[in-house]
Parts: C-alpha cells; structure tokens; sequence
C-alpha cells in the first residue's frame, strides 16, 4: 500500500471541506491524512457484536418531545449576529448550483 | 412513436403537518416574516442539541402505511455533510441506513390498466433554509429550517412522463386524505426531483441518469420529463454521450437547464447523528399513530363507482374532502347514489363556489339532503325546482317541505293532466308542429316552451317532453 494519499485525493476532500492548501501543505496531508486514515480502518478489523451501540453507545431511547409551541428568537437579535441582512433576509454572496 | 425506452425514478419531499419543527420547537409556519420563526437549534448555535418531535414520527408512521411501506421499528439518524449557506450546521439530519419505511407502493391506472409504483423507501428529514439568488447576493429565509420532511423515492420503475404525472397526482391524493401533509407544490411543502435515462431496447444496461430538480407543479412533472426524454433521445441520435448531470425545469423556457455536474452520494460523507439516540417503535405506536387514517381515495372511488357514480364523477367528489366525506356518511344507507353526487356536484357545488363556502357551514343537514335526493329521484322536485330552492335548502333551518311550500312548487306530474296541455297547444300551434314534421326538430323546443308558459313552468320536464314527443311522431 501506497504511504500517502494521491493529490487528487487530497484535492478532492479539500474541495469538500471548502479549504486551499498551498503547494506545501498538500505534501504534508498526503502523509498525514493518510496516516489518520490507516488508524481509523482499523475499526474495520475490530468485531462488531452490535451495531446499534456502534451509533448510540447508551441504552436509552430518544426522548420523543410533546409538539407544543416554545420561544423563539425575536429576529432582530437573530440579524444582529450576521455580517449583512437585507430587511429581514440574511444576505450571503451569490451561491448558484443548488 | 419513440425508439427509446425511458427509465424514470422520482424522489418527493413533503412537507409534514405539525405545530413545531423536527427538532426544535419553534412554530412550523408559511408565509410569515423572513427568520421570525426560528431558535438557536434551527440556526445551528453551537451547543444546541435536537430533540426529536413526537408527531413527526407519528406522521412518518401514518405516510409509511398509507403507501403500503414496511416499518422499520428500530431506527436512527444521519448526518449529511456538506458546506452550503442553507445550513449553518454544515450537515443536514436525515435517515441514510434506517429510513422509517421501504418496500411499499402506490397503485396508478395508465390507459385503464393498474400499475403498480414502487416505492424503495421512504426517511424523515429536516428542510433547509429557503434561499433567492438575487443578482450577486443570495438571501437566506430560516423560517423553513427544520421543519419536518419525508423523501419518497421510488424504484426506478415509472415508464413515461405519463405515469410520472399520474403517480404524483395519486401521491398527493393519498397524502392529502390522511391529513399528512398539504401538498401544495406551488408553496413547496411537494417537491418533486425525478431521475431521467434511455435506453435503446429493454434488453440494453440502463443509460445515464440525470437529475431534474425543484419541478413546481404537477403539469410541469409530465412537461419536464418529457422534454427531458426528448433532450437525450437527440443526444444518443447524434450518437454523443450523456453527461450525468442535475438539471432544473425552467417553466419560461418550457425546457430542462444545466445545473451542474453531479457530485456523487460518497461526497456527503454520511454517519451516524449522535446527538439523536436510537428510537424503538413499538407495536403501540404503530397502531396509535394510525387508528386515525380515514378511508382513503382508492377505496371511495371503489364504493362510488359501484354504487354507479361515472369515474369522472367520483373523480370529481374525491377532489373535494368535504363532499366526499359527506357522501360517504350515507354509505350504510339505500340513498341513491347517483341522483346524491349529481346534486352534490351540480346545484350544490356552484352554491358552495358562488358563495364561497364549505358544506358545513351551511344549513344543509343530511336528513334534508335524503329528502332532496328522495324528491328529486321520485321527480316532486325537477332540476329547475331545485336550482329555485337551493338558497333556501342551503341559508334556512326549515325542512324540503316547508320551503316547497313557502316557494309555492307544484309540479304537474300527472300524466293525464300533462297529455291533455300538450294536446291543447299541439292543436293551437299546427304550424310548428307542421315543420317538426319537416324536420325541423328545433321546432320541439318551441313547442315545449309553449307548454311551459301555459303551466308557469310547473309540468314535469322530462315526463313531457317524453309525451310531447310520442305525440308529435304518431303525427308523422
């Protein structure tokens, strides 16, 4: 097996995460993330007795919650924590493709 | 006539019918002010925990039975991850490996054959924000954030833009019935994405899929699919390649657009949501959630059309709820069916239109409407004695034979009675009657009217037109 990842592999997952990496870097996390990932396939080896405790690794169940009506934010202060709104619209830069 | 088989697989989201959000307990609204009804859970604060809505999983029970899905009793959710402005979490909370139903279906009639739509499964997910692009800036609207969705998706197994139309016109049909959502595309608590390919014979590996995305309303299901069809039908002429791609149905182009070249279903890097633990559905909840379900639409429309209601017109009575409930209270009973649904759907109906009311708020109650449908059948009350008293029967707390008797109708049902007015004027107009024999079978109306005019509109119609008929052809 190789030792590193594959520039496009690293690419790829730096493009998901919506990060640039300098020419540098991207040795760096060819190694690197490539370690992280040997250590984390070794979960794979490891006997599975139950799924469900892979997920939730406590025996209560999810509390179901009663559909009532509880506070909300007043949507001024939710504006008040963002760098731009237009009205009451949260502004962001263009994003097209969804 | 197209030499391509088309393959289509479509996903719809609906919108659940709840008081609060999946996971916050913030109001589930449309139409109110941008980002008024939000929390710090739907806004994605960092320290926030969900707390799943014990209705969203009763109405995710109740979807999954009426389209005939199995249960998956033991479940849990997922976090889909992706960067996108319309959640702040950076991951939306879905079912990936325990939707709450798979395996079930919904039955469509294509050219009067059922076909049955599959459908794979079906999960419980939460919206995202609502974003407009607007020139160089994008808007964002929270409101929509978390409010409780099921996916449908089904097999790919629909066969036309046809059956794609048919299948989402019953979906929203059953969904409506059992209260689960409102289904309005148009306000986009239905959203519909299908999946598109051809291929050149049934024999062939399946062709490109591509994606259609955010189709409005329900003609625009059939409309995008086929352009669509027709789009990659071009395509494999020119004997070019198809792209995988998602597009979107422009309704002012009246065609498909690029969106983009599709990532694949790894990119989401999907895994357990460990916030959420595990929910154990029990026997219980399964039959609480569902005691409610009202008779659904397949099932009337059995019942009408056996009780001799035309398709269209049972058909017509299940597009309206209220009618159709009304209707069915009298199941049990003998009332004629028949006469019932065309009072409901004739004088009835344009009461309701013109006023602009519901049933029940009228005074029509439903030991009037036995006596109406009684009258009518047994021709006491003719279709115009009804359209004169509909008012009446629908504004005022008096019973059919008051207000007959308040209108002062009296109908000339008897036979002997009408023969000798219709014998009087055929007498007093031989003119008419002379070109009824030439042919002029216009004249017969002419002739009728008379006879009207002579009872103040009171001789029973059908009865004499039957006699005035029989008299004119023994005169030929």
């Amino acid at each position: 097996m190789a030792d590193r990842l594959t520039r496009e592999e690293v690419e790829h997952v730096a493009k998901l995460a919506r990060v640039e990496i300098s020419d540098d870097e991207m040795e760096k996390y060819q190694v690197e993330l490539k370690q992280i990932l040997d250590e984390v396939m070794k979960i794979n080896d490891v006997v599975l007795y139950d799924d469900e405790y892979m997920i939730a690794p406590w025996s209560v169940d999810s509390e179901l919650r009663k559909d009532e009506v509880g506070d909300m934010l007043d949507a001024k202060d939710v504006l008040e924590n963002v760098p731009r709104h237009s009205g009451n619209y949260i502004e962001v830069p263009v994003v097209l493709g969804e | 006539m197209s030499n391509y088989i088309p393959t289509i697989g479509i996903e719809v989201h609906v919108e659940l019918k709840t008081n609060t959000k999946i996971f916050s307990n913030a109001i589930n609204g449309y139409g109110m002010g941008a980002n008024t009804l939000t929390n710090v859970i739907d806004l994605g604060y960092p320290g926030t925990l969900p707390t799943i809505n014990k209705e969203v999983i009763r109405q995710a029970i109740k979807a999954a039975t009426v389209l005939n899905c199995e249960i998956r009793k033991d479940m849990h959710f997922d976090r889909k991850n992706y960067f996108y402005p319309d959640n702040p979490k950076n991951y939306q909370i879905t079912q990936f490996n325990t939707p709450i139903g798979h395996d079930g279906y919904v039955l469509i009639e294509v050219d009067g054959v059922e076909k049955k739509i599959e459908i794979e499964e079906m999960h419980i997910e939460e919206d995202t924000c609502k974003s407009a692009h607007r020139g160089n800036v994008t808007l964002l609207d929270f409101n929509r954030a978390g409010v409780p969705l099921i996916e449908i998706v089904t097999k790919p197994c629909i066969s036309s833009s046809e059956e794609a139309k048919l299948y989402i016109e019953k979906l929203r049909e059953i969904l409506l019935y059992a209260g689960i959502s409102d289904c309005k595309m148009e306000e986009g608590s239905m959203r519909c994405d299908a999946n598109v390919s051809i291929r050149p014979k049934e024999s062939a590996p399946y062709g490109t899929k591509v994606e259609i995305k955010n189709i409005g309303s329900i003609s625009n299901v059939g409309l995008s699919i086929q352009k669509e069809i027709m789009r990659q039908e071009k395509i494999y002429n020119n004997n070019e390649t198809i792209t995988p791609q998602t597009r979107r149905f422009d309704s002012k182009l009246n065609d498909t657009v690029l969106m983009r070249v599709k990532e694949t279903g790894n990119d989401y890097r999907y895994f357990p949501e460990p916030d959420i633990p595990f929910i154990h559905l029990t026997d219980e909840d399964i039959r609480e959630a569902t005691k409610d379900i009202p008779m659904l639409p397949d099932e009337r429309r059995k019942i009408y059309i056996n009780k001799g209601i035309t398709r269209v017109n049972s058909d017509k009575i299940i597009n309206h709820r209220e009618m159709s409930d009304f209707l069915n209270s009298f199941i049990e009973s003998d009332l004629d069916f028949v006469v019932a649904s065309n009072l409901l759907l004739g004088d009835i109906a344009s009461y309701l239109n013109k006023t602009n009311k519901m049933l029940k708020d009228t005074l029509l109650s439903k030991e009037k409407f036995v006596v109406l449908v009684e009258k009518v059948k047994d021709n006491k009350l003719t279709s115009k004695n009804v359209k004169d008293i509909i008012e009446d029967i629908m504004e005022k707390d008096l019973t059919i034979d008051d207000i007959i008797e308040e209108k002062g109708i009296t109908n000339i049902t008897d036979n002997s009675i009408i023969e000798s007015i219709v014998d009087k004027i055929i007498e007093d107009n031989m003119e008419s009657v002379e070109d009824y024999k030439n042919g002029h079978d216009r004249s017969i109306k002419y002739l009728m009217g008379q006879i009207m005019k002579e009872t103040k509109g009171q001789a029973e119609p059908r009865i004499t037109m039957q006699l005035l008929k029989e008299k004119l052809d023994s005169l030929k």
